[in-house]
């Protein structure tokens, strides 16, 4: 008896010690590829394969990590089970109650996704959509750096700031006579050739509006408006497109969405669980982060330039893999397969098809999650490594270190006047 | 003005309106054709769909409730009418080696993967010899049955055969 309990307490130990080997952070890198290629979309695999990128796999407490949203937000989730519908004919989010779209919308829309349901690709996008907007708005100063294989060849320091209408924590916003969902102005700081150019959006709270956006140029000294398919050109003629921040940026009803299959991912995160924020005035708070240098920054750095070497790790992640496809003839991407965290909404990493079904462009989409108490959480898009493969060039976006939330932005400050007075 | 004179002014026009309509009448510079897609009928036609890679054989028969394989087990019906509706929209993006030396450099030849669609009758709509994907990634190389070149068709396709895999009945062989 007294052996039979050895051994199980043996058994028992040896268990425990591989449970917690497995938990240990490890490398994914090319001597052991095979580990990761069914955690990763097929041509990052490749490169893997080839050594150009490595990963620093981190397991994260699947209780904790989902606590990285607020107890709020997720009550608010838990009461709005079976509150939604979807527009048949839009993908637009309707109230059950009314037939009409929702006033106000706080936390996942659709708590529980039935992968059987062929709505469930259109309410994964809205749970995405309402996951990210739960900051209510802020802003960062950001670089985005255009990278080929002989190091960095464009960098422009641009800045964004943003007001979100709907989702956000504290309730909606007394005044919106815009009837918005979000407005953002962003602008560019430097080189010298693009400073001053800028930009004004507002996403209307429908279901069928166009964004509208206007784009300033210092040189004519006039705004113009632009077409929102703009979102599929490329940035300052970087291998980054507008349509990467968060890895999609336009209205959930601009895509036909399909749900075609689940798997785990590495999901790249600064870190596992949430940063805190300091407060600077009653309605803004400031978060540092680190920096995460790219190859093409560190002196005899192994792999691509443009890839990530520190303050970066990946996290395995239970995913959707939905397709999204616009039928706006002016919008270039074809085909896109995006992968949703199943728990967190966020999309990791997508690859883009042109219009022709031909596959040239995969971006990865970094996040870091903010929370200091359980009435109040934010996720930030940090990071976006946007890779041609046709051109075998990348660009990065975001890598700032520092960003804020804003609670309580002046009335008039997302207006045309804004925008064409920015550079007075 | 004098009759001489006006005769004058006559033959000229004249000449200028034949200038301008041997000239005008030249047949204006044409673009080259679009290539037609890679499945030239309504993807209501096909009937049958056979995917064979080697020893594995998947197969996909339209019915009244939907498509089913061989042994009469229902697919889910998304993955194959994707890549039919893949096959409708997709044209060959080049023809990248118009008389291959050597097939098997692009993965194609005997042995290799194909991919063939029927018509209710029997009639064969599509045969691809389907090769591999090409350096960058960004497309695959096939052919038809029976041609030479190859051509370079774009990456979506290899997305929409993994998810017919994927949705094999009785799971991925």
């Amino acid at each position: 008896m007294r052996l039979y309990l050895r051994l199980c307490a043996a058994i028992l130990a040896a268990g425990a010690l591989t449970a917690a080997a497995d938990e240990q952070p490890w490398t994914l890198e090319a001597s052991n590829w095979e580990k990761g290629k069914d955690l990763l979309p097929e041509p990052v695999v490749k490169r893997l394969q080839k050594g150009e990128y490595w990963f620093k796999v981190v397991s994260a407490d699947p209780g904790k990590f989902h606590h990285n949203y607020s107890q709020a937000f997720w009550d608010a989730t838990e009461k709005n089970a079976g509150k939604y519908d979807l527009d048949e004919k839009t993908c637009g989010l309707k109230d059950k109650a009314t037939d009409k779209i929702p006033d106000f919308v706080f936390g996942l829309p659709f708590p529980a996704v039935d992968k059987a349901d062929s709505k469930a690709g259109c309410k994964i996008a809205w749970n995405f959509n309402m996951a990210g907007a739960q900051g209510g708005g802020g802003g960062a100063t950001f670089t985005l750096n255009g990278v080929d294989t002989g190091g960095q060849f464009r960098r422009i320091k641009a800045f964004i700031h943003t007001r979100g209408y709907q989702g956000r924590h504290f309730g909606p916003l007394k005044d919106n006579p815009e009837s918005l969902s979000g407005e953002a102005i962003a602008g560019a700081l430097e080189p010298v050739d693009v400073e001053g150019v800028s930009t004004l959006t507002k996403r209307y709270w429908n279901w069928d509006g166009q964004d509208a956006v206007w784009a300033y140029v210092p040189s004519t000294r006039r705004a113009r408006r632009v077409n929102s398919a703009s979102r599929s050109d490329p940035v300052a003629g970087l291998d980054i497109f507008a349509d990467d921040l968060n890895c999609y940026g336009g209205k959930v009803e601009y895509y036909q969405w399909k749900l075609v299959g689940e798997q785990t991912i590495l999901a790249p995160l600064l870190q596992p669980y949430p940063f805190g924020s300091k407060s600077v005035s009653p309605t803004r708070q400031l978060i540092d982060t680190p920096y995460m240098p790219a190859g093409y920054e560190v002196p005899n750095a192994k792999g691509a330039p443009w890839w990530i070497q520190q303050n970066l790790v990946f996290v395995p992640r239970p995913v959707w893999i939905v397709e999204g496809q616009s039928s706006d003839p002016y919008y270039n991407f074809g085909k896109v397969i995006m992968y949703f965290d199943k728990e967190m909404y966020r999309i990791y990493w997508k690859q883009v098809h042109n219009r022709a079904g031909e596959y040239f462009y995969t971006a990865m989409c970094g996040y870091h999650f903010v929370k200091n108490d359980e009435t109040f959480s934010a996720v930030f898009p940090n990071l976006v490594v946007g890779v041609n493969d046709k051109t075998n060039r990348a660009a990065l976006g975001g890598r700032y270190q520092s960003s804020f939330l804003e609670q309580s932005w002046d009335p008039s400050y997302f207006s045309l006047r804004t925008l064409t007075h920015m550079t007075d | 003005m004098t009759g001489r004179g006006t005769a004058l002014l006559v033959a000229l026009l004249a000449t200028l309106a034949g200038y301008l309509w041997v000239t005008e009448r030249r047949p204006a510079p044409a673009f080259p054709a679009e290539p037609a897609p890679l499945l030239a009928v309504p993807t209501a036609a096909v009937a049958r769909v056979e995917l064979v890679e080697g020893e594995r054989r998947l197969t996909a028969v339209r019915g009244e409730r939907g498509w089913s394989d061989a042994a009469g087990r229902p697919w889910s019906q998304d993955p194959v009418s994707d890549l039919l509706a893949a096959l409708g929209a997709l044209r060959p993006l080049a023809t990248v080696d118009p008389d291959p030396a050597t097939p098997g450099d692009y993965g194609l030849g005997p042995g290799g993967r194909r991919l063939e669609l029927a018509a209710a009758d029997g009639r064969p709509l599509l045969a691809l010899e389907l090769g591999e994907r090409n350096p960058a990634w960004t497309g695959l190389y096939a052919r038809r049955a029976g041609e030479r070149a190859v051509l370079l068709v774009g990456g979506v396709l290899a997305w929409e055969l993994e998810k017919l895999r994927q949705a094999a009945p009785g799971g991925n062989p």
